[in-house]
């Protein structure tokens, strides 16, 4: 599991690849503590090398997303594999989440 | 493996009986990855796609760490017991743990809007929801699920 961050167009998109599930989901919180310390106010998490993830990992993401509202940013999922994208649609937490199909469209019209 | 193939394996030395694998652990959040690997390798002969592994492992670790971290209140010393077999095309999973139990019903629905950003219930709500039947056995320290292999 990993976690890249990068500047694009003026907001943050982090890279985030491998499972994200109760082994990893500490270290991936980690990760994403430090760009909320830092109040970033436009967050795109790229998922497209994500292969699997579990409760804990959507806890993570919905974790993630509470602390950015709670300062007024504002987060975004992309390219979501279809059988994590099931996921979302299962537990209703699309309702939840900006979920968008790609990378480029999340950062254009943010 | 052919299907003659398959029925031989899935008979226990000329018992006619389906062979049931049994595998007791201690409560360690390393046999969370143990237990799926374990069922997905005893499945691999029989082709399940893609869509159905990503299922079943699922299925079978939010099962797993359940019965660890509330079942057996993450105590290493008690155990968590795994079993699993095949039989005409439908697997069945059983996992056990030495807690009191739990009623399923009186899980909150982690899909109402009240509770989407509540983390609890969200495993047994997918569980629920991914194999073809779930049942909660007992005081509900046990679960027994299945699902058709595709």
């Amino acid at each position: 599991m990993g976690v890249r961050v990068e500047a694009k167009n003026g907001l943050t998109v982090c890279h985030v690849d491998g499972e994200i599930d109760i082994n990893s989901s500490p270290q991936i919180k980690k990760s994403f503590d430090k760009l909320i310390s830092q109040k970033t106010p436009k967050l795109v998490i790229n998922l497209s090398k994500v292969t699997y993830v579990d409760s804990s990992g959507l806890a993570t993401l919905v974790e993630i997303l509470k602390n950015m509202k709670s300062y007024g940013g504002r987060m975004r999922l992309a390219c979501m594999s279809s059988k994590v994208k099931s996921l979302f649609e299962i537990t209703k937490l699309e309702k939840l989440f900006e979920i968008m199909v790609d990378e480029e469209s999340a950062v254009a019209t943010f | 493996m052919t299907r003659s193939d398959q029925l031989a394996y899935l008979k226990n030395s000329g018992s006619g009986e389906v062979e049931k694998k049994d595998i007791k652990f201690r409560s360690e959040s390393r046999v969370i990855r143990e237990a799926s690997s374990m069922i997905l390798d005893y499945l691999k002969p029989f082709g399940l796609d893609e869509s159905g592994a990503f299922e079943i492992k699922l299925c079978v670790e939010e099962a797993v760490r359940n019965a660890i971290v509330h079942g057996n209140k993450s105590d290493p010393a008690r155990q968590v017991k795994l079993g699993y077999w095949i039989e005409d095309g439908v697997v069945n999973i059983e996992i056990e743990d030495e807690g009191s139990g739990f009623k399923p019903e009186l899980v909150k629905d982690p899909t109402k809007d009240e509770n989407l950003t509540r983390n609890s219930g969200r495993g047994v709500y997918l569980i629920k929801k991914l194999m073809d039947k779930v049942e909660y056995i007992g005081p509900g320290n046990k679960v027994r699920m299945t699902k058709r292999i595709k």
